[in-house]
């Protein structure tokens, strides 16, 4: 061991320290860097040798810059992203879909109902009344618009979810052809020893982000590279190799087609069961909306049809009979969207239940508009079972209600999840100020020391040299 | 647990954010006065709000309906007091026209006396309300009686509804009550034989009438009975729709409307978690270590 050697590991001790105050300032400049992962520098002696039959030290080097990652973590946070995503996707639909049918502070349709038959009511009063059988009128086309309003917006709600597919597609294109050049990058630099900590930060936190849009799996190989499929089975990423989500216009509605990863054609791919906001998005189009448009069809297609039917045994005051009050239903699907009524003279509203025209008769008849009048009250057999009309109706808005509640429960659920397990990450992966400035103190003192080192070899070099003089 | 910054500002925003949405709801509730807005606050009780609120509306539109009613019912009962107080005066006159000491030119004064009572059983006959006839049946645009008091009306029964399972007959056929259509007293008959013997002194035909002069007024009684009892069913079904309206709005109220006390106090207790919130999250994410180096 020379003198020359003390001079040696003093700059093993600079290098090592400097490497190591390098890395705490990489982690406090992104102490605020989203899916950034702290590094830490791990040092280890370096290799002994034998002086004076001792064996002696030659300094310290960096063994590694540590990346602190846990990756059950980032698989937790992966699959709650995917149900997150799908849950807030179908919360934003039932929130709009509740204020529609909200009765609660708005008059709706369930009011309109009600208004519809009491004036059928109001005309069993005074069956001869313009006044009434103009309400009659007026009340009905009111209950058809309301019902045609309803059914605009719920389809509506459908395109727009159909239209959101472009934009969610073309994000996970986007990310799936990133992570594909990440993996590239990232073999690159490793290969060559180097370190890809950053890169592998942005490629988790892509992963992340993609699994909000799309239910994902990954694994990593041996080379390195990240290999992402769908839960069943189609390849996402391989390597350098990136598969392509696209729209195929099918009848009115998107059909998705996925080109997987390294092959020529695409073929569909059903993602509705594949979880994060896509899936959402499809559940919204193809069944939670249907489900009360089909309700809603199915109250206006009896309603028209109790109405009609009791309508067209009756006589108009100027002896018209066999008039349908409604436009008959040809079905009940899409039928809440075409119901319009179909009388247009007040004289033919049918109140009698015999020619008012025959000496027999008389325009005082009543009893045709009293059988209407009682249909309020009437219990008609529908998928919710023998029921009224408007009870079907609270009914259906009950339902709607239960589907927000579920809906912001899963949100909320999910929600709290993600926070926790963020938490977990950040506990696990965040920037601690307070550490890095200790370490900072800590790697400064120790760069101090190794200088010193260098002023007392020189000092002892300088002692030798002077007694040679 | 290792505590980061970011750990730290993730939860006290956390904190804060879900004190902030609750005292939102909160402030909700007690400016609106409801508890329930929308489906999704409780969707069975909205259900049952919806329900009870159309129950509500029924018994407005029953109350309108009775109201109608009665104006009808009150409009027979008066043309059936006039009625019955012109008969009790043709009663009066037939049993003085029946004395053998009144002259013929007394009975022919008598007689022009009676044609005048019958014109007024006719014109009663012919009562209106709001343009209909009420004793016309179902042909209740045209008088029922000419000025002879030929019926020409329909026996139909206008009935409306006063509750969700009963109606009830507001009018009354002027041929049974008048014309004895039925097998009842022909009052118009009865008033024509009268005049007619009146006319031809017949004091043996006048004695004849009588006794139909008498059941013509029992006929009047039992049918203004009938409307009394009819209005008394209507007085009491809005009995019945004033106290429903009563419960219903009671039940309503609970089921929607905001505990006030609760949700203040509620409130209150919120705001102090949330000034202790933020006055701990200033606190500690002022502390750094940087001061002390």
């Amino acid at each position: 061991m020379s003198l020359l050697g003390i001079f040696s590991i003093a700059q093993t001790g600079l290098v090592a320290q400097k490497v190591a105050i390098e890395v705490t300032s990489e982690n406090i400049a992104n102490v605020n860097t989203p899916g950034y992962s702290r590094q830490r520098t791990i040092m280890e002696t370096a290799p002994t040798t034998t002086a004076n039959g001792f064996p002696m030290g030659t300094g310290v080097r960096v063994a590694q810059v540590q990346r602190s990652y846990d990756d059950m973590l980032q698989r937790l946070l992966k699959n709650e992203n995917s149900s997150y995503g799908e849950a807030s996707v179908e919360q934003t639909a039932m929130i709009r879909i509740e204020q529609l049918f909200n009765d609660l502070t708005s008059s709706g349709l369930g009011k309109s109902i009600q208004d519809y038959f009491n004036a059928w009511e109001d005309l069993s009063v005074n069956s001869q009344g313009s006044a009434e059988r103009q309400a009659v009128l007026s009340t009905g086309g009111l209950l058809a618009d309301n019902f045609n309003r309803l059914n605009t917006y719920l389809t509506d709600l459908k395109t727009q979810a159909d239209q959101s597919l472009q934009g969610l597609t073309s994000d996970v294109n986007d990310k799936l052809k990133t992570i594909a050049t990440l993996n590239v990058q990232i073999q690159q630099t490793e290969n060559m020893n180097g370190n890809a900590n950053e890169l592998r930060d942005q490629r988790d936190l892509l992963v992340r982000d993609l699994a909000r849009k799309v239910g994902i799996e990954y694994r990593e190989e041996d080379d390195k590279t990240l290999t992402l499929t769908l839960a069943s089975g189609e390849t996402l990423v391989s390597a350098n190799l990136y598969g392509e989500f696209s729209l195929q216009d099918n009848g009115g509605k998107y059909d998705i087609h996925l080109k997987q990863a390294g092959s020529a054609a695409g073929s569909p791919v059903d993602l509705s069961g594949a979880k994060g906001e896509i899936a959402g998005t499809l559940q919204v189009r193809d069944t939670i909306v249907d489900s009360y448009l089909s309700r809603l069809d199915e109250l206006a297609y009896n309603l028209a049809n109790q109405v009609n039917s009791l309508h067209t045994a009756g006589y108009g005051t100027d002896g018209s009979t066999g008039n349908n009050f409604f436009t008959a239903p040809a079905g009940m699907a899409g039928y809440s969207g075409l119901i319009k009524v179909a009388v247009t003279d007040p004289a033919a509203i049918a109140a009698a239940d015999t020619d008012p025209t025959l000496p027999a008769g008389g325009t005082g008849n009543n009893l045709n508009a009293l059988k209407l009048a009682a249909l309020k009250t009437a219990q008609v057999p529908s998928s919710y079972g023998d029921i009224t009309l408007t009870s079907f109706y609270n009914t259906l808005v009950g339902g709607v209600g239960v589907g927000v509640q579920d809906a912001e429960r899963s949100v909320s659920l999910s929600e709290s999840v993600l926070k926790q397990l963020d938490n977990l990450r950040e506990s696990q992966s965040g920037v601690s100020l307070d550490e890095e400035l200790v370490n900072l103190i800590k790697y400064q003192k120790a760069f101090e020391g190794s200088a010193k080192l260098i002023t007392t070899a020189t000092e002892m070099l300088d002692t030798v040299l002077g007694l040679v003089r | 647990m290792r505590v980061t910054e970011g750990t730290m500002a993730n939860s006290s925003l956390a904190n804060l954010q879900r004190v902030r949405e609750r005292i939102e709801q909160l402030y909700q509730e007690v400016s609106t006065g409801v508890r329930v807005s929308r489906p999704g606050d409780d969707p069975l009780s909205a259900q049952q709000i919806l329900d009870l609120n159309g129950l509500l509306e029924d018994g407005k539109q029953f109350a309108k309906n009775i109201s109608t009613g009665t104006t009808y019912l009150s409009a027979m009962e008066s043309a059936l007091s006039g009625m019955g107080d012109a008969l009790v005066r043709v009663k009066e006159l037939a049993l003085g026209a029946a004395n053998g000491t009144m002259g013929a030119e007394q009975r022919e004064s008598v007689r022009g006396e009676v044609l005048q009572l019958k014109e007024q059983l006719i014109t009663l006959g012919n009562s209106q309300i709001n343009g209909r006839y009420v004793f016309s049946g179902f042909r209740n645009d045209v008088p029922p009686f000419d000025a002879n008091g030929v019926y020409s009306g329909g026996d139909g029964d206008l009935r409306i509804p006063i509750d969700r399972t009963n109606t009830i007959s507001v009018n009354y056929a002027g041929g049974k009550l008048l014309n004895g259509t039925g097998g009842g007293t022909d009052i118009i008959g009865t008033l024509d034989t009268l005049i007619t013997a009146l006319e031809n002194d017949d004091i043996a035909g006048i004695q004849g009438t009588l006794s139909d002069l008498d059941d013509s007024a029992g006929q009047f009684l039992s049918a203004r009975t009938d409307i009394g009892a009819r209005m008394n069913r209507l007085e009491t079904a809005t009995g019945f729709i004033d106290d429903t309206k009563l419960y219903l709005q009671k039940v309503i109220s609970s089921k929607q409307d905001v505990d006030f006390i609760q949700a203040v106090s509620d409130m209150t207790r919120q705001q102090t978690a949330f000034e202790a919130a933020l006055a701990a999250t200033s606190k500690i994410s002022k502390i750094s270590l940087l001061d002390y180096l």
